[in-house]
């Protein structure tokens, strides 16, 4: 990232990754999340069986914490591309426009609409409706995802576009917009991740109570769709889609590729370090300690492949924070890999019908659920930094995009608006989610204390 | 093409203010009509389940300007920086505090977050009628087509102007009694009890009083851009336009004196809705005037998307439009009729 913190283009970018990573930490969960109540919400059509459906009640609650959250913080958004990222948006506005209005008018009518109805209208709808309106924001708020990650990925790869007679963009093909293929594989990496988020966090308030010996039936349920939705969706993060990932970014970016891997030398055999600090001065990896030929294998396929290095490309074209970019993916798949494993281990406990009982495995999945937060984080921090120095890559640099009439004064202000404003609110979302873990899904104890509150209000 | 996408978003814009709009009424009015703990939760409550789906309409209203008239959204966006910003943090706590009040039943906490609904929904109607006023007023633009804006100047309308002058913060006053009224009328409809009395009430005066603030701002639109409202007079969709505003108001009066509630709650919707039928058709095709010098102004033409991409925006927007109209009229008839707070947890909203 540019250093000169004089430089507009700098807090703007600043200020867009903050309020994105923030905004990001509640969509990644109400997108694995809710899988689990439309499943919940079947087997409670499916059986009858009220256990699924107080499950759906309790998990609602947080869902509708997590979406209102997510939804306040995402205006900002949208909107920053027209305050910070005038320049962007004038060039390339009617081309990621398109999908921008088409995840307002297709996804968030759509979430938006059933939302309310999830949350407080079980009565009001019905077991069949409300049921509906599950699968109603499932599909908004994966429909949402994908016209980001459209969006996205024509930043990474534009494709379908071509150059008006004004000099601006506008859409060649929509298809090829639309169908690009990196779009296609992120969208799978992305989305598979979201569930990883989502299992974890199940699985961690499930060994929460019972660990404390607490609605033992409802644990149950928790851990065991918890720990087998992590298993599936943590493989599936890293093979097949995290294998496409990084054979789209070996094509398409190699100069990414060779950052985020530290290479400043191409080569064949080229290796993954397992630890090792960039040293962008001195050019070269300080301590490594490497995979032989791993890095060709997983790009190209075969160990002989030829790894481009940053040496072979002007330093103009570097991603302008290597070391983070380096940092960033390196964690990821740390991460990754232990995810699988703790929760290979988790089902196979499970089958051994030990799960319950095994206290060491029960406190690690209780204190695991932030770590895919920040995998998922730090997934997207690769993405964005290794797309620097370009808004569209090869073709717009950010140092053209940004607002050139916003002062820096204007840009830290809102930063720091910002900044205060989410404290708050994260102090007080934990606060609240807290207390509805604490309150548990046991109704009878939680909806007689609001009653209680309530009859007293009355009375005043 | 181009005329047509200005009615589309100038449409969107609409159906953001009448939905919305009445929820910064009900916000407004809260503490007036509302007076204890349980009458408060059943104006949230009122509110409740889908006012994020009205919100909706304006991040599909930003969105649909990206993809359309981006060179709208680089200049206007960029210029308005710090008003839009103070509108975004509204929007999260108005959201805020309707989503958290009702998580915990305590006179406390409600009382602190019904603060903050009344605070922030006050604010958005004083800051969405600014900005009507700063549309009809202009903008500093200079001959680069950009334009940079302090909150205020010498609250002046001409030259170097700033959000708030004198003729932008009498549009701002109407806002806040129009939409107040809107509120009212939509509380009306949807409690019963104490708060729909004091409701129906607050209606009556408010809607008259609205009567001479919009004389008062028409007047003043006349002096300081005389041209628009002679635009508006030669144009016949405007007199449309007039003739919605007085057809609204003869249902809102009727409905209001013979408690046909859901009459007079279309007659507010409609005459909201027209008199910005009104104003958009009165500076068409300008889309940001400038008040440095007239041939700075941006029109739709110059800033609307090439001729493909609003084609292609064409083929899809209805389909968009109609399914977002399906699941509202879905929901919506769910929650048809007053709330009911106790038998069906409604409060907790």
């Amino acid at each position: 990232m540019n250093s000169n913190l004089t430089d507009p283009a700098f807090w703007s970018r600043f200020q867009f990754g903050f309020t994105v990573i923030y905004h990001y930490l509640f969509p990644q969960l109400t997108m694995g999340l809710v899988w689990f109540l439309v499943y919940w919400k079947w087997r409670a059509l499916r059986t009858g069986d009220d256990k699924y459906n107080k499950a759906v009640r309790f998990w609602a609650k947080i869902f509708g914490l997590n979406f209102a959250v997510g939804v306040v913080t995402g205006i900002p958004m949208e909107f920053q591309f027209g305050t910070n990222w005038a320049g962007f948006s004038r060039y390339a506005g009617s081309v990621v426009g398109q999908t921008l209005a088409m995840e307002g008018m297709f996804a968030f009518f759509m979430e938006s609409a059933f939302i309310g109805a999830l949350i407080w209208g079980e009565k009001r709808l019905g077991p069949r409706y409300h049921f509906l309106a599950a699968i109603g924001v499932a599909l908004g708020s994966w429909l949402s995802g994908f016209f980001i990650i459209v969006t996205n990925a024509f930043m990474q790869h534009p494709v379908g576009y071509r150059v008006e007679a004004d000099g601006l963009l506008g859409i060649a093909s929509f298809s090829a917009y639309l169908f690009n293929p990196w779009a296609w594989v992120q969208f799978a990496h992305n989305q598979m991740a979201a569930l990883v988020t989502g299992a974890f966090v199940v699985t961690a308030i499930g060994a929460f109570y019972v660990l404390r010996r607490l609605h033992p039936a409802q644990a149950q349920i928790y851990l065991q769709a918890g720990a087998l939705t992590a298993l599936v969706a943590s493989v599936l993060v890293a093979i097949p889609t995290g294998d496409w990932q990084a054979k789209m970014v070996a094509h398409h970016q190699p100069v990414t590729l060779a950052a985020m891997e530290g290479k400043f030398v191409g080569g064949s055999r080229a290796g993954v370090a397992m630890i090792g600090q960039p040293n962008v001065a001195a050019r070269r990896l300080d301590n490594p300690i490497e995979f032989p030929g791993a890095l060709s294998f997983l790009a190209y396929g075969t160990f002989e492949g030829y790894v481009h290095g940053l040496d072979e490309f002007p330093p103009n074209a570097w991603p302008d924070n290597i070391e983070l970019l380096y940092y960033s993916f390196h964690l990821m798949i740390t991460l990754g890999t232990i995810f699988i494993l703790l929760m290979a281990y988790a089902n196979f406990q499970n089958w051994r019908k030990r799960l319950t009982s095994d206290t060491w495995l029960l406190w690690v999945l209780m204190l695991a659920f932030p770590f895919p937060y920040i995998a998922n984080t730090l997934g997207w921090m690769t993405a964005e930094l290794g797309r620097q120095p370009w808004l569209l890559y090869g073709i717009f640099r950010t140092s053209a995009g940004y607002s050139k009439v916003v002062s820096s004064g204007d840009t830290i202000f809102t930063l720091i608006g910002f900044i205060g404003l989410y404290f708050v609110l994260g102090l007080l979302f934990l606060f609240l989610v807290g207390r509805e873990i604490v309150l548990g899904p046991d109704e009878e104890a939680a909806v007689d204390s609001r009653a209680r509150v309530l009859a007293a209000q009355v009375k005043e | 093409m181009i005329p047509t996408w200005y009615a589309i978003v100038s449409l969107m814009l609409i159906l953001y203010v009448a939905f919305d709009g009445r929820n910064f009424g009900a916000g407004m009015l809260h503490p007036f009509v509302a007076r204890t703990p349980e009458e408060r939760r059943q104006v949230v409550a009122a509110i409740g389940p889908l006012w994020s789906w009205h919100e909706v309409w304006l991040v599909g209203f930003g969105g649909t300007l990206v993809a359309v008239f981006p060179r709208l959204i680089a200049t206007a966006f960029a210029g308005y920086y710090l008003a839009l910003f103070l509108i975004l943090w509204c929007l999260i706590l108005r959201g805020v505090s309707i989503e958290v009040g009702g998580h915990i039943n305590d006179r406390l906490w409600q009382g602190f977050w019904d603060f903050v609904f009344i605070f922030s929904s006050f604010l958005l109607a004083v800051l969405f009628g600014a900005a009507a006023g700063n549309v009809a007023r202009g903008v500093p633009l200079d001959a680069n087509g950009d334009f940079s804006m302090a909150f205020f100047t010498n609250f002046n309308v001409r030259g170097n102007v700033g959000l708030l002058d004198w003729y932008t913060l009498s549009v701002a006053i109407f806002a806040v009694v129009l939409l107040a009224a809107h509120g009212a009328i939509y509380l009306m409809l949807k409690t019963e009890g104490a708060v729909h009395d004091r409701s129906a009430s607050y209606a009556r005066y408010l809607w008259v009083a609205a009567v001479p603030l919009f004389v008062a701002i028409s007047l003043e639109s006349w002096l300081v851009r005389p041209a628009v409202p002679a635009h508006a007079l030669s144009n016949p969709l405007s007199w449309l336009g007039l003739l919605l505003v007085v057809a609204s108001a003869i249902a809102l009066i009727s409905g209001l004196s013979t408690r046909h509630e859901m009459r007079a709650f279309l007659g507010s919707n409609f005459l909201v809705a027209g008199l910005l039928v009104i104003g958009s058709v009165a500076i068409f095709p300008v889309m940001l005037y400038s008040t440095l010098a007239p041939q700075n102004s941006l029109t739709a033409y110059a800033v609307a998307s090439n001729h493909r991409s609003l084609l292609l925006a064409s083929f899809w927007w209805p389909v968009g439009f109609a399914l977002a109209t399906t699941y509202y009229i879905f929901i919506s008839r769910r929650y048809a009729g007053k709330v009911r707070l106790k038998r069906e947890n409604q409060g907790s909203y």
